[in-house]
């Protein structure tokens, strides 16, 4: 009995041995450890995979049971959660043959022997859990119940084997011809938090939760592949039968995604370092065709570690991994833990922010998802806004306002004069769907994929903006910093974001942020009516004493006009705003309006005239979404109106002697 | 050396009749104006109070733009900021190629079609003053070759239409699944992006071919006083292919001098500052200048190829 239970002591050291024995100590508490062996079959398209996972009990109850995801079970069938709601959304799967779908099949998952748990096989009590909308033939999720409760801070090993078959692409994961890129494809388990599991099915517009924990992942598959995946590359074995053994590592990350291709260019590899003594090992996987852009990408991956490590906390990772994606792999603009996928266009210019901005943005995941690991599925605001709102906040620092372009034939086309505000990112979205859903909704239950993005996307990064303008940029930097990084390696909720813009604030934020998160009204302040007459003057009788008109030349001299400025709320989200009020004789009034009633109205009786008013002059409303309604001028500019009609008949005159092409 | 002849015999009639051009510049002027008045209204209530106004003087605020955009109706829907410049040109080329021009707001295809009858209506009245011996400009010369020819010249529309429209079917039916599978099957942009250009290049080249042959059907019933409209455009067919290299020739020479026209063009007006009433008007003035030589182009290119015709003939 002594020499068993020693027998399997020392298993579960070793088991756990990668963790002390890392060249970086691990940043978190691992508390979802992989040891995975995986075997690509290129001719069948299917990972054959045994995988070891070390789970710890981080929470403070007897745990009974255990959930895992099987996200690729999504792909098996179209009556999946994910394909019935993609389907009703229009993004139908067209034409899979029999070979295309793909599924993750479990074959056996034992207990390994350990100090807490003896050898059992659970892999009979394995059965589909539906939380979320009872779908039995989904099968995206399952539990195993253990023979005995797990207990607080103890840790359980198992032994699962699985096959994956690889689907052709589709919600950025599968096969294109010889590309793989490789996501979501083990069996992973659930997040045991708040008392409960937290396990969500595979939804049509939803990403991912998991813990954090170290991955040790051994890919074999034929030698002609390049590969690039989460983490370090420590070691490249070739085999006798013509494979190579690639072995991958990382520490304190909660997903692990690779991608295999012979077409591949060799990885650009490139030590970073990104403030003094702070280094990281950029990796560029590079398409052929994209060859020329390598200096693009990598300067995108170089500005986007060096102004997140600014803004939101030093990168901590010892490598990043750009890929760039094949065309038609339907994988670009991904993330996962330092690995992430990119998008270009090999016809890009400069001044267009294509590859820079995707990159960005997927490596800016790498923070609001990576390291600040929120819910996906119950809050994608919090990734996803904080992304976007990152991703411009990074692309404008780098590279300032890029340049209007069309594409024709293929060709991209710049305008040189027309530059793309970083305040118009998000604003159309959110201007067309902004009644339709609240931005605080679970992944998949908002009114239809464009809310889901507008709200999830759009609208976060511009109540993220207006934050930043209506506190202050440099209290904001402050804060947003303070969020990330007190929230590295945790699952962050909304209440958590809230309590750390109140303390910074210095006053409880709710009756601002609750407007946006929680609710869907409109911002739109208005400038309704501005005039400027001169004041009447007394004429008549005044108890009992007649009064003339005055001489014009007296009363222009001592002349006082009345002006008013009447400003409206025509949404319904309330927040103080500024209101300028500039004179003709160059005086300005700045006024503080609560913005709490429809309408206010400021009356001046001043020598001079108004010449116009603004309401929000510093633009810190970036929501607003009528901008154009926020001045107005007593005078119009007649010289625009002129000057864009002018360019538009031009455009029309063209039109109509080019389309005599087709009669005399 | 036909074609250079007959190039500056055409160069030489449409030089003394300018007249005759400048009347249809300002028939295309005062189309184009009816259009004009309201997009100017449009503009000028969306913007002319707001600070905005002075942005746009100054250059293009696309906040404002976004906002237009996504509150557009009708005729507004085409304010985008590519009309400025080379976008304009490009743009129509695109909507020529892929027939987006039926994307357009339906008043702009209205007029698009009553501006190509209307064409068609004074291409009688072009050809009738080229075939005098001395051609002279008369309103009422004009008038009557325009109204004598009009039913046939837009028989002729209507046939070339037919055979446009059976061509590209034609040719869709074999383009398309050729771009579907490379746009399916392919692992980089490249070759989808060649093919593409490949066949927009072929179909510009049936456009042209087209408007070429047609061109001599017309030319065909004004010297021959022909009826037959079918048989004027079978001959139009056979002369156009008994002497390909000096037709076509002709007419890819008139094309290349108006793809220099429009080069100059561009990039004038991208010279000119337009945040000046002067600089608007010089602008202006050089987009009126540009839309007159495309019409005297087109009016060269009518008179060459007449005497082309009857040169080889």
């Amino acid at each position: 009995m002594l020499k068993k239970t020693l027998a399997s002591s020392f298993l579960f050291i070793l088991l756990l041995a990668p963790l002390c024995t890392s060249a970086q100590e691990p940043l978190c508490k691992q508390i979802a450890n992989y040891t995975m062996n995986v075997t690509l079959d290129t001719k069948k398209n299917l990972i054959k995979a045994s995988e070891i996972l070390s789970w710890t009990n981080d929470s403070e109850n007897s745990i009974d049971e255990l959930w895992f995801h099987l996200y690729w079970n999504a792909f098996q069938n179209n009556m999946s959660t994910f394909l019935t709601e993609a389907s009703r959304r229009g993004r139908r799967v067209i034409g899979f043959t029999k070979d295309d779908w793909g599924y993750c099949q479990v074959n056996s998952i034992k207990i390994i022997n350990n100090p807490y748990f003896e050898a059992y096989d659970l892999f009979p009590d394995m059965e589909f859990e539906q939380p979320d909308d009872e779908n039995l033939y989904d099968q995206t999720v399952f539990s195993v119940r253990l023979p005995h409760s797990l207990e607080p801070g103890q840790t359980i090993l198992l032994n699962i084997e699985f096959e994956s078959k690889v689907p052709r692409p589709i919600a950025r994961t599968g096969v294109y011809k010889d590309y793989y890129f490789i996501a979501q494809w083990f069996p992973k388990i659930g997040v045991f938090i708040e008392g409960k599991w937290n396990c969500h099915q595979y939804h049509a517009s939803s990403e991912y939760f998991a813990d954090y924990g170290t991955y040790d992942v051994k890919i074999t598959l034929p030698s002609s592949f390049i590969v690039g995946a989460t983490g370090e590359h420590r070691e490249k074995i070739n085999n006798e039968d013509g494979t190579t053994t690639h072995h991958f590592y990382q520490h304190s990350v909660h997903d692990f995604a690779w991608t295999a291709s012979p077409h591949f260019l060799p990885p650009y590899i490139e030590d970073y370092e990104f403030a003094p003594g702070k280094s990281t090992q950029i990796t560029l996987l590079l398409q052929p065709q994209h060859k020329k852009l390598k200096d693009r990408y990598m300067n995108a991956v170089k500005n986007a570690i060096k102004y997140c490590s600014l803004f939101y906390g030093d990168y901590p990772y010892t490598t990043s991994t750009c890929v760039d994606p094949a065309y038609n792999s339907r994988s670009g603009g991904m993330e996962y833990p330092t690995f992430f996928t990119g998008g270009a266009y090999f016809l890009t210019r400069k001044g267009i922010s294509r590859p820079e901005g995707v990159t960005i943005h997927e490596f800016g995941h790498g923070y609001f998802y990576g390291l600040v690991g929120s819910n996906e599925f119950e809050n994608p605001w919090m990734d996803e806004g904080f992304t976007s709102f990152l991703d411009t906040e990074v692309y404008y620092a780098a590279y300032g306002e890029p340049l209007y372009n069309r594409s024709y034939f293929g060709i991209p086309v710049t305008f040189k004069d027309v530059r793309i505000p970083i305040e118009s990112d998000g604003i159309s979205r959110h201007r067309q769907t902004y009644n339709m859903d609240i931005m605080q909704r679970f992944s998949w239950e908002f009114l239809e994929g464009g809310s889901y993005s507008a709200n999830s996307y759009s609208k976060a990064e511009l109540t993220l903006r207006t934050l930043k303008r209506f506190m202050g940029k440099e209290l904001f930097s402050k804060m947003i910093k303070s969020y990330s990084q007190r929230f590295w390696f945790k699952h962050p909720r909304p209440e958590d974001f809230y309590a750390v813009v109140s303390e910074f604030a210095g006053q409880d934020m709710s009756w601002f942020l609750d407007q946006f998160i929680y609710g869907s009204g409109k911002l739109d302040y208005a400038i309704d009516r501005i005039t400027s007459s001169r004041e009447r003057q007394p004429r008549g009788l005044f108890n009992g004493i007649y009064k003339e008109r005055e001489r014009k030349k007296e009363k222009a001299k001592e002349s006082v006009f009345r002006s008013e400025v009447t400003v409206r709320r025509l949404g319904e989200v309330k927040v103080p705003v500024d209101v300028l009020v500039v004179f003709e004789d160059g005086q300005e009034i700045r006024e503080i309006w609560d913005g709490q009633y429809r309408w206010k109205k400021y009356i001046y009786q001043r020598p001079s005239r108004i010449k116009k008013a603004v309401v929000d002059p510093e633009f810190k409303l970036v929501l607003d979404i009528n901008r154009t309604n926020n001045s107005k001028k007593i005078k119009p500019n007649r010289l625009a109106p002129l000057k864009w009609v002018s360019n538009w008949l031009g455009w029309l005159q063209h039109t109509l002697e080019f389309f005599t092409i087709f009669g005399g | 050396m036909k074609i250079i002849i007959n190039f500056f015999k055409g160069l030489k009639t449409t030089g003394k009749t300018t007249r005759m051009v400048l009347f249809l510049f300002i028939i295309n002027l005062l189309f184009s104006m009816l259009l004009a008045i309201p997009m100017y209204n449009s503009l000028k209530n969306s913007f002319g109070h707001s600070e905005v106004g002075e942005k746009m003087a100054e250059g293009f605020d696309y906040l404002w733009w976004q906002e237009f955009r996504d509150e557009a109706q009708g005729l507004e829907t085409t304010f985008t900021p590519s009309i400025i410049g080379k976008g304009a040109v490009l743009n129509n080329l695109v909507d020529l190629i892929q027939l987006r021009i039926f994307n357009s707001p339906p008043i702009i295809i209205i007029f698009v079609f009553f501006y190509i009858t209307l064409h068609t209506f004074l291409a009688g009245g072009i050809l009738s003053t080229f075939y005098q011996d001395n051609p002279k400009f008369t309103m009422k010369g004009f008038a009557k070759g325009a109204g004598s020819y009009f039913f046939r010249f837009f028989v002729l529309m209507l046939i070339s239409w037919v055979m446009l429209f059976a061509i590209t079917a034609v040719l869709g039916s074999v383009f398309s699944p050729i771009l579907d599978k490379a746009f399916d099957n392919s692992q980089t942009e490249v070759t989808p992006f060649y093919l593409v250009l490949l066949f927009s290049a072929i179909i510009f080249f049936i456009f042209l071919f087209f408007q070429m042959l047609f061109d001599y059907a017309r030319i065909k019933i004004v010297l021959e006083g022909s009826r037959n409209v079918l048989h004027s455009t079978l001959e139009a067919l056979s002369f156009v292919f008994k002497f390909p290299f000096s037709t076509l020739g002709l007419y890819f020479l008139i094309f290349l001098i108006s793809i220099v026209a429009t080069l100059v063009y561009i990039l004038l007006k991208d010279l000119i500052p337009q945040s000046s009433y002067l600089g608007v008007s010089l602008a202006f003035f050089l987009q009126q200048v540009f839309i007159f030589s495309v019409i005297w182009l087109r009016c060269c290119l009518y008179s060459s190829q007449m005497n082309l015709y009857r040169y080889l003939r």
